[in-house]
This record gives structure tokens, C-alpha cells and sequence, in this order.
């Protein structure tokens, strides 16, 4: 059933309309004005981001959708409307580019995310194994794993402390006098680890290299790599456990 | 101590109307030229905003009108043609609030029939919106143009009604709206 036009609806001229949004954004700073532009312009963004969307990603609509939404209001905020040019011809060009931007941070994350995923399977793989052949209780070689990995954990947050990454300000129980005790701690007795394991935990857990980066590094095997993460674990957590 | 504002004689005025109307291709130059020697004349706006609404340049237009009202609050034709735009762009409560001064004008003024016209159609009363536009008209004897643009709604407003269907409507080009200069005479534009 087609919709009874309403009386207004008979003499309202878009040009108009949407000028008259323009003017109270953008010259009478009214913020309300915004919603009904990107209303206007929503399915306008949605078509750039199907256009610009690569296909076959690991990635949704919504996603190319989001980012398509994020570069229409960049472009409405940045937009004068008295320049001459048509917002259409304006925005254009920073959807599709907000939407390019999005897949490749996206792409920048799922590596990170994938290379975590590769780091964490090393260090349980090896922890595991090391555990495997020293404890003959499940329980106990379980106990012993989560406590390997936890030591990797804190030196994973020794690395904050080293690094160029400045901590965060914001206080957090991580944060405590004790906790960053118990780091330095960690890093000094990392260094007085035999060279071997000492370089492997530097590289790993400071600078980021993999396992099989680690092994290219030191002219070793991966297994043996694994092997010397396993032994500094072990030796780290009862140096510290000696502590307290 | 302030003066009174500086206002384009009459004969320059109606020069540029005639500049306009013989189809000159710089008339919005030559608004803007006055216009630096008599910002404060709202005649000049409201010529500047007919031309720029014209041509589609709808948001300096729109800025054009207000001046031209807030400099010549009683130029009853601008403020009528400030809330029509409005209106046109979907503003209808913002159009009322401008057109609210125009009950002041004398009974039987073709503005105040237009106006009523008007609200009518903004509340969907259809009839009464008809019976007031087309009162209106016949009350104008100044402005054909105007004329023409409520003729046109009268017209879309038949079409609507005739149809209970709610066929849409073919959109019309108002044109007169946009080319103000009909009704526009240096001398009558005060009441």
C-alpha cells in the first residue's frame, strides 16, 4: 500500500532540506543536525564499503559497514558545505578509505593476534614437554605447567618494563609496589641465567621473536630452543619461589 | 552614537531588478557589489537570496533571507519567503515561527491567506488549505509569481486528493519560488 503523501511532504525540495541541515551544523553549530545528515547519506556510505570491500576476507558486511559509518561522519565533520563541491564527491573518497583503513588494521591485528597464537602454543608445547618428562602425577605435571606459564606471563610483563613502551599510568593491581618487585626480580635473575637460556628468554619474551626466530638466531634447533625456554621456566620460578 | 543604516536609493535598485529581469549574467555580482557599499539594506539581501535560491545555492540563500529579515524585520514579502523556504525544507515549525509577525498585516492581505493556505496543508487539512491559497490569489494582484508557486500547490494538492490511492505524486519544479524578482518592487516591499 503506497504510503498518503502528507501535506508537507508535497513542498518540501531535498536541495533544500538538506541545505537547511548544513546550515544549522555548520554555521549554527546545532549538533542535532548531524543525525539526520548521516541518515541521508547511510545507505550511500554502505554502497562505497560494498564496493571497496575485499571478498573472501575473514571479515563480515557490518565490519566494511562500521568503518564505512566512521569515514561518512569524518567527512561530515570535515565538510564545507559552501566550498561548491557536492558532499557525495567529497565523502567519497573517505569512506572508501576508512573502510581500506579498517581491513588493514584489521590485517595488522589478526597477525598479531595469529603470532600471539603462535608464541603461546610454543612456550605450552614446551613447558608441557618438559613437564611431561619429570613428573610421572598428571596433576602435579599440570601444576607445573601453569606455573611455567605463569612465569612467562610476568615475563612477558618485564618486557613492559624494559621496552620503549612506556606503563600505564592508570593504576592497576599490576601496578603494585610488590608486583614490580617481583619483575625486577625476574629480570635480574634472567640474567643470571646460564647464556644460553638467558639469551632465549631475552629474545622471546623481550623482544618478540618466535621460537623458530630464536633457533635462526642462535644457530640452534627449534627442539633445542625449547628445551633451554623449558630449563630458564623452571629455574626462574624456584628462584623466585626461594624469594618468598 | 549609531546612525541610521546606509540604504541603496530606489533608482539603483530598481536598475538592478531591471539588470536581472533583462537576463544579465552578473546580476549576482552586481548584488554583491552593492552589497559592500550597503551591507545594511535588506532589500539587497533579500534580492541577493531570490537570485542565489534561483540557481540552487540554497544554504547562502537561506543565509541571504535571514539577513535580509533580521535587517528588515516588517519586509513582510521576505519573511514570507524566508518561512516559505523553510518550509520547503522540511522546516515546518521553524517556518510558522517566522511567519508568526505576518498576522499583523491587515485583513484580506494576500500574505495572510497564503499563510493560513499554508498551515492548513502542514496539518493535512486539505480543504481549507485549498480554499485559503486560492483566496490568496485572487486577493494578489502584486505578485504573479507567488501566484504561480501557490497554483502549483493547489495543483499537487488536487492531484492528491483525487487520488485516494496515494499514487505519488509527480514533483513539479516550483520554479517561480526560486526567481523572487516578480514580485519584488523597491517600493512596496514594506508594509
Amino acid at each position: 500500500m503506497t504510503k498518503l503523501p502528507r501535506g508537507l511532504d508535497l513542498v518540501i525540495r531535498p536541495e533544500r532540506a538538506e541545505a537547511l541541515l548544513w546550515v544549522k551544523l555548520r554555521l549554527e553549530q546545532r549538533q542535532e543536525a548531524r543525525e539526520p545528515l548521516f541518515n541521508r547519506y547511510a545507505s550511500f556510505a554502505r554502497s562505497i564499503a560494498f564496493r571497496v570491500r575485499p571478498w573472501g576476507r575473514n571479515t563480515t558486511a557490518k565490519d566494511a559497514e562500521q568503518w564505512a559509518y566512521a569515514g561518512l561522519l569524518q567527512a561530515i565533520d570535515a565538510f564545507d558545505p559552501l566550498h561548491g563541491s557536492r558532499f557525495e564527491s567529497f565523502a567519497k573518497p573517505r569512506i572508501a578509505g576508512s573502510v581500506r583503513d579498517g581491513f588493514a588494521q584489521l590485517s595488522e591485528l589478526e597477525a598479531q593476534w595469529n603470532y600471539r597464537r603462535k608464541q603461546e602454543r610454543d612456550r605450552l608445547r614446551s613447558v608441557k614437554d618438559g613437564a611431561a618428562t619429570e613428573k610421572k602425577d598428571p596433576i602435579e605435571a599440570l601444576g607445573e605447567i601453569a606455573a611455567c606459564l605463569a612465569v612467562g606471563l610476568m615475563l612477558d610483563g618485564t618486557r613492559m618494563m624494559a621496552g620503549d613502551e612506556a606503563p600505564d599510568p592508570a593504576p592497576s593491581a599490576y601496578e603494585s609496589l610488590e608486583w614490580r618487585q617481583t619483575l625486577l626480580l625476574l629480570q635480574r635473575e634472567v640474567e643470571q641465567l646460564a647464556p644460553p637460556e638467558a639469551t632465549v628468554i631475552r629474545q622471546h619474551y623481550v623482544h618478540g621473536l618466535t621460537f623458530t626466530q630464536v633457533a635462526e638466531l642462535m644457530g640452534l634447533s627449534r627442539g633445542r630452543i625449547s628445551q633451554l625456554h623449558t630449563s630458564a621456566l623452571a629455574k626462574l620460578r624456584k628462584r623466585i619461589l626461594r624469594e618468598y | 552614537m549609531m546612525g541610521a543604516p546606509k540604504l541603496c536609493d530606489d533608482h539603483t535598485l530598481q536598475e538592478l531588478v531591471n539588470a536581472i529581469q533583462s537576463g544579465a549574467k552578473d546580476e549576482i555580482e552586481q548584488a554583491d557589489r552593492l552589497l559592500v557599499e550597503y551591507p545594511e539594506d535588506g532589500r539587497l539581501h533579500f534580492l541577493r537570496g531570490s537570485l542565489l535560491a534561483g540557481i540552487g545555492r540554497s544554504i547562502e540563500a537561506l543565509s541571504a533571507l535571514r539577513k535580509a529579515v533580521e535587517l528588515v524585520p516588517d519586509m513582510a514579502i521576505a519573511r514570507f519567503q524566508l518561512g516559505f523556504f523553510l518550509l520547503t525544507s522540511g522546516d515546518a515549525a521553524e517556518a510558522l515561527s517566522v511567519w508568526g509577525p505576518l498576522a499583523l498585516l491587515p485583513d484580506g492581505h494576500y500574505l495572510r491567506y497564503f499563510v493560513g493556505g499554508l498551515t492548513h496543508l502542514i496539518r493535512d487539512e486539505f480543504a481549507d488549505s485549498v480554499r485559503l491559497l486560492e483566496e490568496g490569489i485572487a486577493a494578489n494582484q502584486e505578485n504573479p509569481a507567488l501566484n504561480g508557486d501557490m497554483g502549483l500547490i493547489i495543483e499537487q494538492v488536487g492531484k492528491l486528493r483525487a487520488d485516494a490511492r496515494g499514487v505519488t505524486v509527480e514533483g513539479e519544479e516550483m520554479s517561480a519560488t526560486s526567481m523572487l524578482l516578480g514580485q519584488f518592487a523597491p517600493n512596496r516591499t514594506r508594509h
